[in-house]
């Protein structure tokens, strides 16, 4: 109970920072700075969700990202669908895909490593697919959406030009995210795949089925990945194979909840905004200390994320919560 | 009266409004004395990642041109105001191009040279639309660039359209003038990013309709670290000639795989090849490079101008590769429109670069004529590489040697 009513707290001080934000930064940098941050808050939530809590780690989760993202690219420029219309249909896709890696990898009983590579295969086979299908998806040249350039129209097209429109849309889709862990964290269903990532055949030998929990894990994971990729397709209009499922993708949504903390509800928010964070000011340190040196704020956030890797096991919000609960005894 | 009137001031105030008048005098006067003399330009490549080589080439041209504007005395109808790059690393994604834009924004630049390949200019035009910043594309040579209805989206060079038709035109003058030794064709392209997919499909169209038979056409994607099986399946094939489309990286590992397993077509013909009219190529593998063509973004090797700009690259250490001379007659497009804008307003930036008729360039183009944002007056030349030189063969009138077509073995 008093976990929850904690949750409920940070819940509500950061949604109401967050609506409150575009009131205090007049800079577009940062607004989308923050916009950014949160898509890939998102992202890193569906890995979390089958990584995290499930202990099934994917280091091919483009496979969705990528689904979503061309079937709202594709739905609205080759059959005309309305932006909003065609959402339902790319988080469908990524229920789809997930069924059907899920069902192709944990029938046959994959896990670990093998789990691993496998999506990771299955992420470069869609990718070949994508650059092939030359009549649906326009092949490496890449499928673009028409540009709205009238403000009436911006929320029927789902196009905000400068303002805020996309800033508020990754809040909410960030809000859903992070509710969605918040059930699963308090769910039987929640319950049962933790037990899975501990020790999956105890958790059969007590009655959790398996395959269908992670199933369950896997549509659920592909569904908000799928998601983030309708963000990602109305943002920035233009799809090809190599972002949709290149392995940039894969590796990004991964890195933020392990950074963050994985299997719990803040983390991957707290490891895409200190990622961002970090590589901004390492960008700009750089910059004031040694001038013009393209990739030297690369190498540093590189030793930064080692160092976190190695020195945190459990992530920033597991520091967060030792230097808490140190705090709590003291008191 | 006088009482009423009186300001009266205790010490604090006193310190206090000196402090302000000091920093208004110190910063804020200076500041906008520096605005009207300082014009800011926004450089977005690619410095890190997979395209850093190239991105990195753009960079220097650009900032090339900002130097010999600088030191020639500025914007002269802006009082000869100077110009200050801002750059921006896209880190070869299209989505922080798109960023970068932003960051552009706030720091209040006039326009934007950028951003090397056709999927970052996508993103990073799309976003300089919204702020109505002025977006003069350097290299991607993507048609869609200029097919959105940007108003604020310009590219002074040809896109792959007039490039391809050029390359096969030129292909089909070229076989016909040595007795049609070239009858079948394989073309290697990369299909990760729009530039080598869309060549592709614009070359196999163009040649089959000129009675070319397409024998082979093998795709890989960028990176791409191992061409053992594409070199295999040429060998295979052994079409009359090989046409790669592809990144500078992935064209020079074909090239030497292409050495080493002795795959030797009767020619190498590329339609913007990576490397193939690049002098670091020539000077680091000469072998593999000898007799490769080219039809591609080339400069006017008959204007005494573009000689001397080849040479101050030289000079510092660099490439006169085509990333090189296109970023910097990029900036110099939009230094053009200034001076007649005689302002570094975007509206009128804009304005002046729809209208341009600029000649002063060093390019082989026809007369300048904007429309929709493309130059119709740009066109690509044919290349050859032979001895230690890039030579051109084609169109005649800027042709510095005759080819050697089919290569000599």
């Amino acid at each position: 109970m008093k976990k929850n009513s904690t949750f409920w707290l940070f819940f509500a001080v950061l949604v109401v920072a967050a609506l409150a934000a575009p009131l205090a930064i007049a800079s577009t940098f940062w607004i989308d700075f923050l916009t950014l941050t949160l898509f890939l808050a998102v992202l890193g939530q569906g890995w979390n969700i089958l990584g995290g809590y499930g202990g099934q780690f994917s280091f091919g989760h483009a496979v969705f990202f990528g689904t979503g993202a061309y079937l709202q690219v594709i739905l609205q420029a080759k059959l005309g669908f309305n932006p909003w219309a065609a959402i339902p249909f790319a988080i469908l896709g990524g229920i789809v895909i997930g069924a059907f890696t899920g069902f192709l990898s944990f029938r046959y009983g994959l896990r670990g490593s093998y789990f691993a590579l496998i999506t990771l295969a299955f992420a470069e086979a869609f990718r070949v697919l994508a650059t092939s299908a030359d009549a649906i998806t326009d092949g490496g040249q890449g499928i673009y959406i028409t540009l709205n350039q009238d403000p009436t129209k911006a929320l029927a097209t789902l196009q905000f030009g400068a303002g805020n429109g996309y800033y508020y849309c990754a809040v909410i889709i960030t809000v859903i995210s992070l509710l969605i862990a918040f059930w699963i964290e308090n769910s039987r269903f929640g319950a049962q795949l933790v037990a899975i990532r501990e020790d999956e055949d105890a958790a059969e030998a007590i009655g959790v089925n398996a395959f269908k929990v992670k199933m369950q894990a896997i549509c659920l994971s592909g569904a908000i990945t799928a998601f983030g990729g309708v963000f990602y397709a109305q943002k920035f209009l233009f799809m090809d194979p190599n972002i949709a499922y290149g392995p940039v993708k894969s590796v990004e949504m991964l890195v933020m909840p392990i950074i963050g903390g994985m299997g719990t509800i803040f983390g991957p928010l707290v490891g895409s905004f200190f990622l961002h964070t970090l590589g901004e000011v390492s960008k700009h340190a750089a910059h004031e200390l040694v001038g013009d040196r393209p990739g030297l704020d690369l190498i540093v956030y590189g030793i930064a994320l080692v160092l976190i890797l190695a020195l945190l096991p459990n992530g920033l919000v597991g520091l967060i919560r030792r230097l808490f609960r140190r705090e709590v005894s003291r008191a | 009266m006088t009482d009423k009137t009186r300001i009266n001031l205790d010490r604090r105030q006193l310190v206090a409004g000196t402090a302000a008048v000091a920093a208004t005098t110190t910063l804020g006067l200076p500041h906008i004395a520096k605005a009207a003399d300082v014009v800011k330009i926004g450089l977005i490549h690619p410095v890190t990642g997979f395209l850093q080589f190239s991105g990195s080439q753009c960079r220097f041209g650009a900032q090339l041109a900002i130097e010999e504007i600088n030191k020639t005395g500025g914007i002269k109808s802006m009082g000869g105001a100077m110009l200050e790059a801002v750059v921006g690393d896209a880190q070869s994604k299209a989505e922080v191009g798109a960023q970068e834009v932003t960051k552009m924004q706030e720091a209040g630049v006039a326009a934007i040279v950028g951003a090397y390949s056709s999927g970052i200019s996508t993103a990073t035009t799309q976003e300089a639309a919204k702020h109505g910043i002025p977006h003069v594309v350097d290299v991607g040579v993507s048609d869609k660039i200029v097919s959105r209805g940007l108003a604020n989206t310009f590219r002074f060079g040809p896109g792959f359209g007039v490039i391809a038709k050029q390359g096969v035109a030129s292909l089909i003058e070229l076989n016909e003038a040595a007795g049609k030794p070239v009858k079948t064709v394989a073309i290697v392209h990369e299909n990760s990013t729009p530039f080598g997919t869309g060549i592709a499909k614009l070359m196999t169209n163009g040649l089959k309709n000129a009675g070319f038979e397409i024998i082979e056409t093998l795709g890989h994607p960028s990176p791409n670290r191992d061409f053992s099986n594409i070199v295999l399946k040429l060998k295979s094939a052994n079409a009359d000639l090989v046409i790669p489309s592809n990144y500078y990286n992935e064209y020079v590992l074909l090239a030497r795989t292409m050495q080493r397993q002795r795959v030797e077509p009767k020619a190498i013909y590329s339609v913007l090849g990576g490397a193939a009219s690049q002098y670091k190529f020539l000077k680091e593998f000469p072998e593999a490079a000898q007799y490769i063509m080219d039809c591609n973004h080339w400069f006017n090797p008959k204007n005494p101008k573009a000689l001397e700009v080849r040479q101050a690259t030289r000079d510092a250490g660099k490439f006169f590769n085509y990333e090189v001379f296109l970023a910097y007659t990029a900036v110099m497009f939009v230094a053009d429109a200034m001076e007649r804008a005689g302002s570094a307003e975007r509206a009128k930036v804009t304005e002046a670069l729809a209208g341009s008729t600029w000649d002063g360039h060093i390019m082989p183009y026809g007369p300048t004529k904007i429309e929709n944002g493309q130059n119709t007056g740009a066109r690509p030349l044919n290349t050859q590489i032979i001895g230690n030189e890039i030579e051109v063969i084609a169109p005649a009138e800027y042709a510095t040697a005759k080819a050697a077509f089919p290569r000599p073995t």
